[in-house]
């Protein structure tokens, strides 16, 4: 049987057989990377090598286990921490909470105290190395900052990023219990304490990668994207903060399928609609706020638990069309991805292709070699347009608290989650090994039995926390527990108080517990726990 | 007429719904009722949707180990009262050794991504047929 490609990219674009100079649009002829507005990239020079932050996602067990991980990874040549919390900490619960027990560190590092956090990132120069979380931000932020004084950093001095994404967190995989209200005021606590007292650190990164992997393609996920970074900045603005205060930093974390050059298109569009939307739209002025930051991982959806090693050659593409796109950083989803979080051999492979791709290939001696091409020029203008209108769409349909809590949201995601495996098994999306060239499980053995290993969950840590609880200075605790709740029913910037808080020893769990209480919803929202205070 | 009514849930803290959402949608087209219970449950928060929504079949969609612990819990919770619901599990990180493992339990189907929907399809409407025709239903 033959398969005729599609005459359409993953997001519905219909393409030619070929493309020619009429193509591209003169209007975007004159662009040269590192200006205005910077589809072709934020510099006109690329470094001789490590031209991107090259990281691969961590974190399992406890935070020392995890912390292990970190070191050996730079020990490897890994220029970047990307650290995954548990299924637990993201769902803001501590691990003796009893939806907790059989899921603590197997998905990511637990997390839940001051020490956790010391722990977690001992020995690490939080100066020079970045630290990337996908970890609920107004919790990471005063995390890293404790363990900064503890091993004597400047905060300001302190690198890295947290990703953001109150409007489609809770619908996509990372429901926190929180209202969106909340969520909302939290993300911009972060973003305006940050802008301040972090002037290095990215507290607003937008992660698109994360809402996208549930089947989105590249328009809608930028579009979705670019719905909540504009309101997330229009909220920031309307805190009295600068928008050159805060707009340099502001990053996003896309995600990179298989569709090689609508992934690199896709990365320039978004890179030339910031800058227009920040310069025209939002008065930035400092030409650092008009360029913006884009980073990636490698889609874990397109990877595939039939013929593993399929998924390295996935990653590599992947990889690849992102350096070419000139990302900022990258981490490749490895190839055990579809039944676990790294192994150590996973780790290794997947920092090893980037460290081959950076050192052996030279593609990244040029910054936008794609530049001028064509079809990418004309794919570039054609994916910028698209994600504009949907932007104006999803914009028209009402506050997005309104489109949270009608469900219009959910219905979007679930809608989407729903085409993709429809897609997969009608064969309008060939995915090798899995609708297409199988092979019988007898023979799919390779890279199986080291995938297949699994992470106890470190039920070890309930007993020694529950002690550290029993044992800490309760009035002390509770009093710092109070002012996070009396500051989350002001419009107080709760980054101080919720540092204060962990300082003081309260857990994750209870200070999320306390501030859905600011809000009117129950500590815990299982009924499992009662307030401490 | 219904095909059956079938409860889909995830375990513990588990929160990776797009195949959940994906069966649901594909159950609902081909004529059964679903009672989308989604993240966050347990063992005893299923078998009281079991109960109180007197479903015919119970689908586990799994993203994560969870399973591993609470299938063990649910099975003989399901039967001490005298909930006689089949449960199937369904997701990629089920290893043909653990599927093994869960139907030694008493799970009576397990789900991997090779499983078409009209395998899923045909399978769910025999295990609830079967528990209507043992409930004297329709």
């Amino acid at each position: 049987m033959t398969h005729r490609p599609a005459r359409t990219t993953r997001s519905g674009i219909p393409v030619k057989d070929y493309y020619d100079a009429d193509d591209w649009r003169p209007a975007d002829r004159g662009e040269a990377p590192g200006a205005f507005p910077y589809a072709r990239g934020r510099r006109d020079h690329a470094p001789p090598v490590g031209s991107w932050i090259q990281r691969e996602l961590s974190g399992e067990g406890d935070a020392k286990r995890s912390n292990q991980q970190f070191l050996d990874l730079m020990a490897h040549g890994q220029t970047g921490l990307d650290i995954i919390c548990d299924g637990p900490s993201g769902a803001l619960m501590d691990p003796d909470h009893p939806l907790a027990t059989h899921a603590i560190g197997t998905q990511g590092v637990s997390v839940c105290h001051k020490q956790d956090f010391l722990d977690l990132l001992q020995n690490i120069p939080l100066d020079r190395i970045s630290v990337s979380a996908s970890f609920p931000p107004l919790f990471f932020v005063p995390g890293l900052c404790l363990a900064a004084r503890a091993y004597g950093f400047a905060i300001d001095a302190l690198r890295g990023s947290t990703v953001l994404n109150p409007f489609y967190s809770e619908v996509s995989g990372l429901g926190t219990n929180l209202p969106f209200d909340a969520r909302v005021r939290l993300s911009c606590d972060v973003i305006e304490f940050c802008s301040k007292a972090m002037p290095r650190f990215h507290a607003f990164v937008e992660d698109t990668y994360f809402f996208s992997e549930s089947g989105l393609n590249a328009v809608e996920e930028m579009a979705l994207g670019f719905v909540e970074i504009r309101h997330l900045v229009r909220e920031v603005q309307r805190r009295g903060v600068d928008i050159d205060a805060f707009a340099p930093r502001i990053a996003i974390l896309v995600n990179c399928g298989m569709e090689f050059f609508e992934e690199i298109a896709k990365i320039r569009a978004t890179r030339r609609l910031f800058a227009r939307m920040m310069r025209d739209e939002f008065g930035a002025k400092d030409p650092r706020s008009w360029s913006v930051i884009v980073t990636s991982h490698t889609s874990g959806l397109s990877l595939t638990p039939q013929q593993l090693p399929n998924n390295i050659v996935r990653g590599t593409i992947q990889a690849l069309s992102l350096v070419l796109a000139g990302a900022h950083a990258v981490e490749i989803s490895t190839f055990d991805e579809p039944y676990r979080t790294p192994t150590p051999e996973a780790h290794l492979v997947g920092l090893r292709t980037q460290q081959i791709i950076d050192l052996e290939t030279g593609i990244a001696k040029v910054v936008d070699p794609l530049g001028g091409s064509y079809f990418v020029e004309w794919l570039t203008a054609e994916t910028e347009k698209r994600i504009w209108e949907m932007v104006v769409d999803i914009e028209g349909r009402g506050h997005p608290r309104d489109l949270n809590d009608s469900g219009w949201f959910r219905r979007f995601f679930d809608d989407r989650m729903r085409r993709y495996l429809q897609e997969i098994e009608q064969r309008a999306r060939l995915v090798v090994g899995m609708n297409i060239h199988k092979l019988p499980p007898e023979k799919d053995t390779l890279l199986r039995d080291v995938s297949q290993r699994k992470i106890r969950p470190a039920r070890e840590r309930v007993r020694p926390f529950k002690e550290f609880k029993l044992n800490r200075d309760f009035d002390r605790t509770s009093a710092a527990l109070r002012k996070v709740l009396e500051a989350a029913k002001t419009t107080h910037n709760l980054v101080p108080v919720v540092t204060d808080a962990f300082d003081a020893h309260a857990t994750l769990g209870e200070i999320a517990g306390v501030v859905r209480m600011a809000y009117g919803e129950p500590f815990d929202p299982f009924g499992e726990f009662q307030s401490p205070i | 007429m219904t095909k059956g009514r079938v409860l889909l849930a995830m375990l513990g803290t588990d929160q990776h719904e797009l195949g959940a959402v994906a069966i649901a949608g594909l159950l609902r087209d081909h004529g059964f009722e679903v009672v989308y219970l989604g993240r966050f449950q347990t063992p005893k928060t299923i078998l009281q949707a079991a109960i109180d929504e007197d479903v015919d079949v119970i689908g586990i969609s799994c993203h994560s180990w969870e399973f591993l612990d609470y299938v063990p819990e649910l099975i003989p919770l399901l039967g001490e009262s005298e909930v006689d619901a089949p449960v199937v599990l369904g997701g990629s990180v089920i290893t043909a050794e653990d599927a093994l493992a869960m139907k030694a339990l008493g799970i009576a189907e397990v789900f991997d991504s090779d499983a078409q929907s009209g395998a899923i399809l045909d399978r769910m409407s025999m295990l609830a047929a079967e528990r209507r025709a043992r409930a004297g239903i329709g």
